[in-house]
C-alpha cells in the first residue's frame, strides 16, 4: 500500500513540475508580465487543486509539510540542465541563498504566529 | 559601499547585492505563504487555495523572478557586464547561465522547516525520518518531469528561440 501513496507522489510531482516549466516561460515571453501573473493563476491554482487539496503528493495529518514547490524546484533546475545545457553545480550559490532565505523565513513565522491574534483565537477556541 | 555591493565574485558567481536580494527575497514569498495559505484555505476551501496560487504567487513571481518583455525581449535583455540584466529579487547565479533555480525551492524548503520547527521536540527526528521518503519520491518526479520537457528542445520546437 504504501509504495501507491509514493507513486502517486512521483506523479504529482512530475506533471507539476512539467506544467510549470512548459507554460510559465512561454506564457511570460508571449505576455511579459502579466504573462507570467496569468501563468501562476492558471498553473500553480489547478495543481495546488491537484496536488495539495485532493492529496495526490502524501501529506498525512500532523506530519511534516512536503510542499509541491519540491518538485518545481527539481523541475527547474534540471530542465535548465537538460534544455538550456546549463551546469548542474552552477545552481547552488542561488540554491543555497534560497534555502536560507526559507529557514529564516520559517523561524520568523514560528515567532510571529505566537503573536497574531488569528492564530491564537484559533488555538483558543480548540 | 556601491562598489563592495556590485563586486561580483566569480567563485560563487554572485555580487554581495544579489546574495542579498536572493535571501530577502525568497524570505517574503516564504513568510507570506507560510502565514496566509493555510488561513485562505481555511476560511474559504480550496477557492481559497486557488485564490492564494493567483495572488500570492503571482505577486511574488513578480518580485522574485519577472524578466523585460512584453512580448518584445523574450531573450532578455544583454547586461554590459555579459549575461543578461535581471530585475527580480532570485538572482540566477553566474550572470544567468544557471539553470533556473525557481522560487519554490524557497517555498518548499520554508513550508518543511516550519512544520519540523512546530513540531513537539522530542519527536522532530521522527518526523525528519517519515518526511524523507514523501520528499525523494517528489523530488524523483520533478526530476522525471523537467528532464523530460527539457527533451522537446531536441525535437527542434523552439518556441521564440529559447
Amino acid at each position: 500500500m504504501n509504495w501507491k501513496r509514493h507513486f502517486s507522489t512521483a506523479i504529482g510531482g512530475a506533471i507539476s513540475g512539467a506544467a510549470c516549466f512548459a507554460v510559465w516561460p512561454e506564457l511570460w515571453k508571449s505576455y511579459g508580465i502579466m504573462g507570467g501573473f496569468m501563468a501562476a493563476t492558471i498553473i500553480i491554482s489547478i495543481m495546488w487543486y491537484f496536488n495539495h487539496w485532493l492529496g495526490v503528493v502524501e501529506n498525512p495529518n500532523g506530519k511534516i509539510w512536503v510542499d509541491q514547490g519540491f518538485a518545481i524546484s527539481a523541475a527547474g533546475i534540471v530542465w535548465g540542465v537538460v534544455r538550456l545545457d546549463a551546469s548542474f553545480l552552477q545552481a547552488i550559490p542561488t540554491f543555497v541563498c534560497c534555502a536560507i532565505g526559507g529557514v529564516l523565513a520559517a523561524a520568523a513565522a514560528v515567532v510571529v504566529k505566537q503573536v497574531l491574534p488569528r492564530y491564537n483565537a484559533g488555538a483558543n477556541k480548540s | 559601499m556601491i562598489a563592495f555591493l556590485s563586486t561580483y565574485y566569480d567563485a560563487i558567481g554572485m555580487t554581495p547585492a544579489g546574495i542579498l536580494t536572493t535571501i530577502f527575497g525568497s524570505f517574503c514569498v516564504t513568510f507570506v505563504v507560510i502565514i496566509c495559505w493555510g488561513k485562505l484555505v481555511e476560511d474559504f476551501g480550496p477557492a481559497g487555495g486557488m485564490l492564494s496560487a493567483a495572488i500570492i504567487i503571482g505577486t511574488f513571481w513578480v518580485v522574485n523572478h519577472k524578466l523585460p518583455g512584453f512580448g518584445i525581449n523574450p531573450d532578455c535583455i544583454a547586461s554590459p557586464d555579459g549575461g543578461i540584466k535581471q530585475y527580480g529579487m532570485i538572482y540566477q547565479a553566474y550572470r544567468g547561465a544557471c539553470p533556473w533555480v525557481d522560487m519554490g525551492t524557497t517555498i518548499a524548503i520554508g513550508l518543511w522547516c516550519h512544520s519540523l520547527f512546530m513540531g513537539k521536540p522530542g519527536e522532530r527526528l521522527a518526523l525528519v525520518r517519515e518526511s524523507l521518503p514523501r520528499v525523494a519520491a517528489l523530488v524523483f518526479g520533478g526530476i522525471i518531469g523537467g528532464a523530460i520537457l527539457g527533451l522537446i528542445s531536441y525535437s527542434g520546437a523552439n518556441l521564440f528561440g529559447g
